[in-house]
């Protein structure tokens, strides 16, 4: 049928000859001159990308690379929930083409076209947005991601992982400079140092309140000396009873039971939440040793404080709120019923009513907050 | 099926040089062995220096009870392990010299049992005996094939070609195994207790094939044993072991001795002659 | 009696390989976001022929820079962990082996976490560090192959009980540590970890590597099909095959050393994609048998076919996010082999 095997000798030596084997030859051949070929219409492909058109500068990012970038970049895609928010907040979101599927904040963040996750974003739909700049940062993305948009010849920015509040405060604006929009950086940044400001001013006179912050129960994780949410703590009127250099360390009950923090600090994205998270402790074997627990002394801030974007302010300021009421009775603040902090009573209201909208994004959480 | 196995071409590494005598295939002279698991202490094993020769168309029988060294004989003589003292030739080549290959063209082993991983048909398996006839990766040939064919024919398995490996009963893989040493075209047949998990006609049926080949075809047969009587009937040469010594080496009729055999085997019997000129031995039960 | 002649082989092999091809083409049109391969291979001719300079049209840099890289991967990943799935299941002499049973994996792993680790504090150039990670997953498999060969030697030869349990060992042992590690490590560095273990082709390599891992696979795959009738006796017994005339000794050592080889290239550039190593080489037996003269490049093509559609899947099904492959394997890989495994009993 399609040629015939000879052999050469009796003890079967493979010798075959073929006439389909010429034509295999053929294809092979015709394969490996399109694949050299091919090398050469991808660097093409590459020079064809519209985005060389505009002006463009070099810049050096956070993370130390040196990049180019196009000096009004018009088409970005957000690779991270918090430069989403970062972008809105400097008033950019027009010249945002796509973000992450995490990215829910502000709520219109959600209706952002969509290029997958943060860790693995799909390239395909990145490179179709034809975006001229994709921020990421150093604290979610991968090296990996980073590199294969260099590759494709699409610039990125990174923004370095964040460890102080001071530190997501210039980042803001450094990123606001980047982006063409050096004013609105300016605005937001000076607003945000003077609350901070404002805040220290308050809380000076005031004892710090040790708090330990929980990030998950079982096992019990918590937040290390040398991150942000460390940092937000301090700024907040706090300090953590944590000291490890760990990021996210993980806490023995014993050991927090012999710090005894006065409150405890949860972060939730709806304030019914951290109750919740709460209330499943009170019941569990050890938790009640904690004078804190006893006297459900605990405090729910914003999910905000998780990422370092300029709404992490605000649940700065709401944990403060909570934490030190009296610094805090001759302010123009929204909320109205200020329930003492230190009273022991089991039969207490839950805390729900001190949870301001602004730091929850807007919803409405409680009765009493529906009703501001 | 009368046509012989035997290729008359020469063999791959050149043409046979026998020694002097050369009747002789097989020549095991002053062969001994030891054996131990650790270098430093004592052999936990020895098989001391004998001697024995046979010629082609022989069935030589390795008789004695068990642990006597017999295997290892027969692994030593297959050029498994290299012998302590003396030395075997093959048609004047010492056979744990030869190169992997060239021995297997010449020396074929039927081991007791075949653990298949993935089942195989009976004409793979058989098919597999024409390995030593190539240069690396090989694809069988028509004359391959033919031999395969012919081995199957000439022990009685024709009608297994085509069956699964697993699915036959132990006599039926027994055929196939013998067939596929049948289909190296060797020299030397060695089989170690083919007849163990055999039935006794199963049994005769081997042996009677084993002389007819041996015959027909010129093989010297090895068998290691412990089956006396079928050794009696069948066997033209006896090596008779006992715990690695070798107590007598003849044709059974010299080597069925009423006493020596009650001294090995430690079993009261008697020994008689039949009118074809084979021993016969009788076992007693012990009182 | 119908013994496999090359004519046979090389109908079926051409066979996979033209489904390979149709696979290929089909992927190459499926993803986040739609193209027209008729629009794209009219560029490309337009190109080939010298009438244009450029691909004009968006989509030719997702399909060639974004798509077709990836599929090459694949390809090369596929048969890569087929054919050593089928040779470390010969070698060891067990229906369970994979690529990864000795080990490997985990040693390719500890070597990538150390390399990422590594990398944040070193200054490395923007060439050498995308090969800093496949280089390190690759020093750690090496090692673990070389270690695992000297655990396997009993009486100066490796034999194939002891080599699975020191294998075994050195997988357990060496998930220990990277547990360990893993607990050290912060954010970034963790996530990379975790993802990278999964098992992912959707990261472009540099060109180097894809040529090497290439390059890797025709010598060592080669290697092992210059053995496939010593592999074939080989499973018959060891014995057997030695008075047949096979060096076992030497040929366990090629096939060792190229299996390992293929492995280690695989898990460098895609992380630990499982079930294909494993599954693949039984679905070619059941198909064409245990002649490995069949099986190795029957393994090979259907390897790359397998991970070809499963990463398309992985990258198509919930788009635009985007399944990691090895969940996609995983996934279609148990069923079959609780399949698989009933038809051998039954």
């Amino acid at each position: 049928m399609l040629g015939n095997i000879s052999h050469s000798s009796r003890q079967g030596r493979f010798v075959p000859r073929f006439r389909c084997k010429s034509g295999l030859r053929a294809i092979l051949l015709v394969f490996a001159l399109l694949f050299l070929r091919a090398e050469k219409i991808t660097a093409q492909a590459n020079a064809a990308n519209p985005s060389a058109a505009q002006p463009t500068h070099e810049v050096v990012d956070e993370v130390n690379r040196t990049v180019r970038v196009p000096l009004v970049p018009m088409r970005i895609v957000s690779l991270a929930p918090n430069l989403t928010e970062t972008v809105y907040a400097l008033g950019l979101q027009d010249r945002l083409v796509g973000d992450t599927d995490y990215c829910d904040y502000p709520p219109e963040a959600q209706k952002k076209p969509k290029v997958g996750g943060a860790i693995n974003p799909n390239l395909e739909q990145i490179a179709a947005l034809r975006p001229d700049l994709v921020l990421v940062t150093k604290d979610l993305n991968r090296l990996d991601t980073v590199r294969a948009l260099d590759t494709l010849g699409i610039p990125s920015y990174s923004t370095d992982a964040a460890h102080t509040i001071d530190g997501i405060i210039s980042s803001t604006e450094k990123l606001a400079d980047i982006l063409g929009a050096a004013q609105a950086g300016k605005v937001v940044g000076d607003d945000l140092h003077h609350r901070l400001a404002t805040l220290q001013e308050k809380l000076r006179s005031v004892p710090a309140t040790h708090v330990l912050f929980v990030v998950w129960t079982e096992p019990l994780i918590s937040a290390g000396r040398n991150t942000f949410i460390a940092d937000a703590l301090r700024k907040a009127g706090a300090i953590s009873i944590v000291d490890s250099t760990q990021d996210w360390p993980q806490m023995s009950l014993e050991e927090v039971v012999h710090l005894q923090p006065d409150y405890l600090v949860f972060a939730a994205a709806h304030a019914a939440e951290g109750t919740r998270d709460f209330e499943a402790l009170v019941n569990r074997p050890g938790w009640h040793l904690l004078d804190a627990v006893r006297n459900r002394h605990y405090a729910v801030i914003s999910d905000a404080v998780n990422r370092p974007a300029p709404r992490i302010i605000s649940a700065i300021e709401d944990l403060a709120r909570q934490l030190h009421p009296a610094s805090f009775q001759d302010s123009r603040s929204p909320e109205k019923e200020i329930v003492p902090t230190n009273s022991t009573s089991p039969a207490h209201h839950p805390r729900a009513a001190l949870f301001t909208p602004d730091s929850f994004g807007g919803a409405c959480l409680t009765e009493s907050a529906c009703a501001l | 099926m009368s046509s012989p196995l035997r290729s008359p071409l020469p063999s791959q590494d050149g043409a046979d040089q026998p020694r002097a005598g050369s009747d002789l295939r097989l020549s095991v002279e002053q062969v001994s062995y030891a054996y131990s698991s650790n270098p430093s202490q004592a052999p936990r094993f020895t098989l001391e220096a004998l001697s024995f020769q046979a010629k082609p168309g022989e069935i030589v029988a390795i008789l004695g009870p068990n642990a006597c060294g017999k295997s290892t004989l027969l692994r030593l003589i297959s050029g498994e392990l290299q012998p302590m003292s003396g030395r075997i030739f093959l048609n004047g080549f010492e056979t744990h010299t030869l190169p992997a290959k060239t021995r297997a063209q010449r020396i074929a082993m039927v081991q007791q049992e075949s653990r298949l991983l993935f089942p195989s048909r009976a004409w793979e398996f058989v098919l597999q005996g024409r390995h030593p006839y190539g240069r690396g990766l090989r694809f069988e040939n028509s004359d391959d094939v033919l031999i395969a064919e012919n081995a199957l024919a000439q022990t009685g398995a024709s009608h297994l070609t085509d069956r699964w490996m697993d699915k036959i009963s132990g006599g039926e893989k027994q055929r196939i195994i013998l067939a596929r040493a049948l289909a190296q075209q060797p020299l030397l047949l060695l089989l170690d207790e083919p007849t163990l998990h055999l039935d006794i006609g199963a049994q005769v049926d081997l042996l009677a094939s084993l002389k007819r080949l041996a015959a027909e075809n010129r093989y010297t047969v090895v068998v290691v044993t412990h089956e006396l009587n079928l050794v009696g009937e069948y066997a033209d040469q006896v090596v008779l072991l006992q715990k690695g010594k070798c107590l007598r080496v003849g044709p059974p009729a010299t080597v069925y001795q009423r006493e020596l055999l009650e001294q090995v085997f430690q079993a009261p019997l008697s020994v008689e002659m039949t009118p074809s000129g084979r021993p016969r031995v009788t076992l007693f039960s012990k009182t | 009696m119908r013994p496999l002649t090359l004519e046979r082989l090389l109908l079926r092999c051409g066979l996979l390989a033209l489904i390979l091809f149709g696979v290929v083409v089909v992927s190459l049109k499926m993803g986040a976001v739609q193209v027209s391969l008729y629009g794209l291979g009219r560029d490309l001719i337009q190109v080939l022929l010298g009438r244009s300079s450029a691909i004009s049209t968006d989509y030719g840099m997702i399909v060639l820079d974004i798509r077709l890289p990836r599929i090459l991967l694949g390809i090369v990943v596929g048969a890569s962990l087929s054919v050593a799935g089928a040779s470390f299941q010969a070698l060891l002499r067990n229906p369970l082996a994979d690529p990864y049973v000795l080990g490997i994996s985990s040693g390719a792993a500890l070597g990538a976490i150390i390399a990422l680790i590594a990398e944040t504090h070193m200054a490395i150039s923007p060439e050498l560090a995308g090969l800093i990670t496949p280089f390190g997953a690759f020093i750690g498999a090496a090692v673990t192959i070389a270690a695992v060969y000297l655990l396997g030697m009993r009486d100066g030869q490796i034999e194939s009980s002891t080599l699975l349990l020191g294998g075994i060992i050195s997988a357990s042992f060496l998930s220990a540590v990277i547990m360990f590690l893993m607990t050290t490590l912060s954010g970034s560095n963790l996530r990379g970890t975790a993802f990278w273990m999964m098992g992912d082709l959707s990261t472009p390599q540099p060109k180097s590597l894809l040529y090497l891992v290439g390059i890797g696979f025709v010598v060592a795959a080669g290697a092992i099909y210059t053995t496939s009738s010593d592999l074939n006796l080989l499973l018959a017994g060891e014995k057997e095959a030695m008075h047949l005339g096979v060096e076992v000794s030497r040929v366990r050592i090629v096939v060792y050393i190229a299996a390992s080889l293929l492995t280690g290239l695989a898990v460098s550039v895609s992380g630990t994609i499982g079930y294909v190593g494993l599954l693949v080489p039984h679905v070619m037996r059941l198909i064409w048998g245990s002649d490995h003269r069949m099986l190795i490049p029957a393994s090979a093509l259907g390897g790359a076919i397998a991970l070809v559609v499963a990463d398309t899947l992985a990258r198509t099904v919930t788009a635009p996010s985007e399944l990691s492959v090895g969940a996609m394997t995983a996934m279609a890989g148990a069923p079959l082999f609780i399949y698989l495994l009933r038809r051998r009993i039954a």
